[in-house]
This record gives C-alpha cells, sequence and structure tokens, in this order.
C-alpha cells in the first residue's frame, strides 16, 4: 500500500451493516433497543442551551427544587430525542424519512444522573403505494427510567426501505 | 403525572419568583391567540451535528457531509427531525413555557421538509385549547400548535404540544 492509498482494495472488505429493513418487520414485534443513556447534567445544559430552550426549570437547580424536584428537571425534548437516538439502528437507521411522532406523553420528571432505556413494539405495517420499495411502520416506544419506572411512551411512524431485489 | 405536587406550600421565594416574566401564566393564554416568536436560530454544527450524535442517533446521513450527495433529500446532512422539533420548541419557550410547571405531552408531530444546515428556523403558535387540570388545582393545561418554518418560508414542522402551566391567580400575589 502506497502513502496515498492507491492499490487499497476496498472492495475485498465487506461491509458490515446495521440496522433492519421492512421485511424484518412484523406485527407485535417487541425490539429492546441498544446501550441505554444515563443523562448527565452537561447532556441537559448543552442540549436545552443549543436548542434555545433556557427555562429555569431545565437550567436553574435553585429554582426547580424549589418547585419540588431533587435538581433540574432534564428537557423532555432531550428525554424524548434520545430515546428515539437509541431506537434509531433497530427502527430508522437502514433508510427512510421520519413521517411523524403522536401520542407522546411524558410521564414523569428525568433529573441527571438517571439512567433510561427504551423498547418498541411494532403496531403497524403496510407497503407504500406513493413509494415503491418502502413501506410504512409504525411502533409504540416506552421509556424507562433505573428504577423501571415509565418516563415516556410515543408513538412513532417512518418510511422504511425494503431489501433490494 | 407523578410529579411533585405543591399541596398549600406557599409560593416561591421573592428571589426566585423574580427569575420569570410577568406574563405567560394559565389566564393570559385565549383560544386562538397566535404569536410570532421575535428570535430565529441557525442550525449547524453544534444544534444538529453535535445534539443528533449527543442523543445516540446513529443515522449517520445527520452527520456524514457526503453521505447524501446524490440523492433525494438534497447536498449535505439533513438536521434530525426531532432537533427541528426542539428547536422549534425552544424558540417558543420564553413565550410558552416561562411559568409552566411541566411539559405534558406532544402530538402530531410532523417534518414537512428537510432542513439543513445553514438554514434557519423560525418558530409560530396557536393556543388550540386550555384546561383545567384536576390534579394541579394552582395551574391549567395550554394545548400550543406551532409551526417551525426557514429563512425561505418553507413550513418544515408542525405539532401540538401541551403544557402544565402556573395560575396567576396562585403563584403571583
Amino acid at each position: 500500500m502506497t502513502a496515498t492509498g492507491d492499490g487499497f482494495d476496498q472492495s475485498s472488505f465487506p461491509l458490515v451493516t446495521h440496522g433492519h429493513h421492512y421485511e424484518d418487520f412484523s406485527d407485535g414485534q417487541v425490539l429492546v433497543h441498544h446501550w441505554g443513556r444515563t443523562i448527565t447534567e452537561s447532556d441537559n445544559v448543552a442540549f436545552s442551551t443549543a436548542t434555545c430552550n433556557w427555562n429555569p426549570m431545565h437550567l436553574n437547580a435553585e429554582f426547580a427544587e424549589a418547585h419540588g424536584h431533587p435538581d433540574v428537571v432534564v428537557n423532555p425534548m432531550l428525554v424524548l430525542c434520545t430515546a428515539v437516538g437509541l431506537s434509531v439502528e433497530d427502527l430508522s437507521e437502514a433508510g427512510g424519512p421520519f413521517l411523524g411522532v403522536d401520542h407522546a406523553n411524558f410521564h414523569r420528571s428525568v433529573h441527571p444522573g438517571d439512567t433510561i432505556t427504551a423498547t418498541s413494539t411494532v403496531l403497524s405495517r403496510r407497503e407504500s403505494v406513493s413509494r415503491p420499495g418502502t413501506g410504512i411502520v409504525t411502533w409504540h416506544t416506552e421509556v424507562h427510567n433505573q428504577r423501571g419506572q415509565l418516563v415516556l411512551d410515543y408513538r412513532r411512524t417512518n418510511l422504511v426501505a425494503r431489501r433490494a431485489r | 403525572m407523578s410529579d411533585p405536587k405543591r399541596g398549600d406550600a406557599p409560593p416561591l421565594a421573592p428571589a426566585l419568583a423574580a427569575l420569570t416574566g410577568p406574563s405567560g401564566y394559565f389566564e393570559d393564554f385565549q383560544v386562538g391567540q397566535k404569536m410570532a416568536h421575535a428570535r430565529a436560530a441557525t442550525v449547524g454544527e453544534v444544534e444538529n451535528g453535535w445534539m443528533s450524535k449527543l442523543v445516540m442517533n446513529t443515522a449517520q446521513a445527520h452527520w456524514n457531509e457526503h453521505y447524501l450527495r446524490g440523492g433525494p433529500l438534497g447536498e449535505g446532512r439533513v438536521v434530525f427531525g426531532l432537533i427541528t422539533a426542539s428547536m422549534v420548541i425552544g424558540l417558543t419557550s420564553q413565550d410558552t413555557a416561562e411559568n409552566a410547571l411541566a411539559e405534558v405531552s406532544l402530538d402530531e408531530l410532523r417534518f414537512l421538509a428537510p432542513v439543513h444546515h445553514g438554514d434557519t428556523l423560525r418558530a409560530f403558535t396557536e393556543v388550540v385549547g386550555t384546561q383545567d387540570d384536576p390534579a394541579h388545582p394552582d395551574a391549567g393545561r395550554v394545548r400550543f400548535h406551532h409551526w417551525g418554518l426557514t429563512q425561505d418560508d418553507r413550513v418544515v414542522f408542525e405539532g401540538e404540544r401541551t403544557v402544565l402551566i402556573k395560575r396567576r391567580s396562585h403563584w403571583s400575589r
């Protein structure tokens, strides 16, 4: 191999693929998503400031504690984004636009140091009429904290690629 | 919700109560009320590139500049839809949640067109519902419809959001 990479045969390296296609989903199927995530104070500060959400319930611990919380309340949008992020490889990474989120309910507050995990159940799947080669899948995702308490649940719908034929 | 309830506790200490604005209590929101929010924000490395990875989104279309080249979503990195939603809601937050107790729910979030790095998001809101919350007599629920537009007036996001908001009658004495 030369310093410029001339002669490097990329084709001899098989691609390590991730994610699922439309054909991999079936009604009622349960997917336990990878990794989990401990949400830290720095995550909450970075996310809340980057998204222009300077609300003191998220960024002023004295203020949040005066409302009965043990610490700042993690921005619920960060909880939702992280839950969806953890589910992307299983549900949507193989391709297709994000169509929507419905019935998202924030059941309890998340505080810095809490760890969330996400699990999804396939609610429905159908082939797309307007976009051949893709399907539309809806999942119900539940997000729990380290104590097993439900913190969030929602329905998410995505266009999902079919396997190339 | 199981968030802390204040019960008959006294209102906030004056030094804390002074930290949030005088408007934005439950009584201030009327169905049909519309707001164009004053601040807009440009999406780039911090807002999408970093935040998409921070929230564990493994889809490289959000953080690989060369992945989508030649595809139907346009050139460059496409912004994670929920980052767009989070920014639109963030841009509304001072006008919709300044005196909120909790975010309650989201519904009918729709991602209508791709957003790319360099686009600027603007936020618009209409109040579509107000209701009492029996579990929180010191507050009420307000349902907002939000829209996110780009600098060139494309509607890229819309959705509904319900927030539990303090009643002035209880919290601002």
